[in-house]
């Protein structure tokens, strides 16, 4: 066990540090002058050689790598060209928007998609499971952005019951924070229950079909009680997975979403940092939404491996 | 000759009568003869501006309305089926290609150097979300049709690199194998002529589902900007464009939305269909 969990965790910080590596050499070194890029065209060359100091571009590359690692480390990541403030308090600032909805997106996702598998499950082959399965199929066609406009003609512009977009913050109430992010926490939630539906219909079907179940039903047990305590136990292992293999696909949507409803978040900031040029707001972005999805997957797979013994030796 | 009772074959149902397959013929054949279509004839020419006939609701004359600037939601339609498909097509093949090469190099030596230098990128790759690295790429390069291929393109590797890699290693356990391997051809050459053809009816399954994903992240680029810049319409760009003018004319968001959701959903079932057809033990319906 300990030699599973210590390979995991060099694989961890290897990972982490590819990423950092491709990141830096994407922003950093491959656009030749970072300075450049992030002042235009007509900067002048004051301005420029400023920001060059300021970026630190007078040391080698290898050296602002190492600068730049030590500085994630210690909660320094800079300060933002745009907005002149350090860039650790822009993401804490905007984490407040993105975190929520990513956890109302995943709550919601959880409870539309897993009872939805379930009881096309457990009507396998019937008018139920067939409409569960179109659910499915429509859910991953419509684009979640598509889904958003939907629900703001529907429920904002129509009906009046939710705010079209934007986010009054948490000082003004908890309920009208939330309200604000009830409709984008929907769109985010809508691939992503489609998908737990599929999963969880399908390792639902084959954990039914299994000796212990089989097993469980001569024993006598009630059905309600042979499916809840035996079989959705071990059907919903694969459920876990993939929820976490969506996280990165989530963070994606959420970049799309915020833009949609005007939400002030991490994934509205990496966009605006991109068309005002802020190269040190993109790299830290990116390489927070990749280090994101890398420690998830990582929690993912360790679980996976405390849970199945078979998994640990495999790898 | 069979006896009654006994285990006679079941006969096979025809996998292009499944409903899967004929839906998702259908709703591709659509978009695909929409875009093909729109290089010979569109109702209008989809960058004319009319202001006069501006934010016109659907009728006779605009099929779809027209939108701010007097342009015909229709034929932009069209043209948007057009470039759609041109980044899918683009993407999934730099993915399928590279991909592919990669995923039956790292079948020649399991567990090599070179098997685990490709599956740890492939991994690393994965973690990666897409609309990141898109807007990466963007980032030095500009937004751009050419760059969302790239970036779209780069989300696509790992899948196929998998995938290939997964079959290669079953079809490199066979007997055929050793006797190509005793008539004297070398790694490379056993990887195209044998490996290749027993790998390449997942890949084309495989790519049709991608297909669907990929026109689903050319949309969402387009949405952002960072896809098909103006004057090219793109279902994506339409949508950001309508939603300044959803209040007064909804239906400027709903056809270019449902045109991305009738593509990505014909590719969908044209891909369940066609795996159906190859591997009956995944059917989905059981």
């Amino acid at each position: 066990m300990l030699s599973f969990l210590a390979r995991r965790c060099v694989a961890l910080v290897a990972t982490l540090l590819g990423a950092a590596l491709v990141i830096f050499v994407a922003l950093e070194v491959l656009p030749g002058d970072p300075a450049a890029v992030t002042l235009g065209l007509n900067a002048a060359p004051e301005a420029l050689a400023a920001l060059r100091l300021e970026m630190g571009l007078d040391k080698p590359a290898p050296v602002r790598f190492l600068a730049w690692i030590s500085g994630i480390l210690t909660g320094d990541l800079g300060l933002s060209y745009t907005y002149r403030v350090p860039v650790a308090q822009l993401i804490g600032e905007r984490m407040a928007v993105t975190l929520p909805l990513a956890l109302a997106a995943i709550i919601l996702a959880t409870s539309i998609g897993v009872p939805l598998g379930l009881l096309a499950a457990a009507n396998h082959n019937r008018p139920t499971d067939a409409a569960v399965m179109i659910f499915a199929q429509l859910g991953l066609a419509v684009p979640n952005f598509w889904f958003g406009l939907l629900l703001v003609l529907l429920f904002a512009i129509g009906l009046g019951w939710f705010p079209a977009g934007g986010f009054p913050g948490w000082q003004a109430g908890p309920a009208a924070a939330v309200k604000a992010l009830l409709l984008p926490a929907f769109a985010l939630a809508l691939p992503q229950a489609a998908i737990l539906a599929r999963v969880t219909r399908s390792s639902m079907l084959d954990t039914l079909q299994e000796d212990f179940v089989r097993t469980a039903r001569a024993k006598g047990l009630a059905e309600p009680v042979t499916v809840v305590r035996h079989a959705l136990r071990n059907a919903l292992i694969p459920v876990v997975t993939i929820m976490g293999l969506q996280f990165s696909v989530l963070i994606a949507g959420a970049i799309i979403i915020e833009n949609v409803f005007a939400l002030p978040g991490l994934g509205r900031l990496v966009f605006q940092s991109i068309t005002q040029h802020d190269l040190i707001v993109v790299k830290d972005l990116v390489m927070l939404f990749a280090g994101l999805a890398i420690l998830v997957n990582f929690a993912v797979e360790l679980v996976y491996g405390l849970i199945d013994p078979r998994l640990r030796e495999a790898s | 000759m069979t006896r009654a009772g006994a285990s006679a074959p079941v006969p096979a149902k025809r996998w292009w009568t499944g409903p899967s397959f004929l839906i998702g013929f259908a709703l591709t054949g659509v978009i695909v003869a929409g875009a093909l279509l729109s290089y010979v004839w569109t109702p209008y020419p989809p960058t004319q501006m009319m202001i006069l006939n501006r934010l016109k609701p659907p009728s006779a004359t605009n099929w779809f309305g027209t939108d701010q600037f007097g342009r015909d939601v229709f034929s932009m339609i069209m043209v948007g089926a057009r470039n759609s498909l041109a980044v899918g097509l683009g993407a999934v093949g730099f993915g399928l290609v590279l991909g592919t090469t990669l995923g039956l190099l790292a079948a020649i030596r399991r567990d090599g150097f070179l098997d685990n230098l490709i599956m740890r990128t492939a991994d690393f790759t994965h973690a990666f979300p897409a609309v990141l690295t898109a807007i990466m790429i963007t980032a030095i390069a500009g937004p751009g049709m050419l760059n969302a291929i790239v970036a779209i393109g780069i989300l696509n590797l790992p899948y196929f690199a998998r995938l290939a890699r997964g079959v290669a290693i079953q079809v490199w356990t066979r007997d055929y194998i050793q006797a190509a391997r005793a008539a004297g051809l070398d790694n490379v050459q056993i990887s195209v002529r044998h490996v290749l053809p027993n790998v390449a009816g997942v890949i084309v399954v495989q790519a049709t589902i991608q297909f669907a994903l990929a026109i689903l992240a050319e949309a969402g680029l387009s949405y952002l900007g960072l896809g098909t810049q103006p004057p090219n319409p793109s279902w994506g760009r339409m949508l950001n464009e309508a939603q300044t003018f959803m209040a007064v004319q909804p239906w400027l968001a709903i056809f270019p939305g449902a045109a991305i959701a009738i593509a990505v959903l014909g590719f969908n079932l044209l891909g369940d269909g066609l795996r159906d057809a190859i591997d009956p033990r995944l059917r989905r319906s059981r």
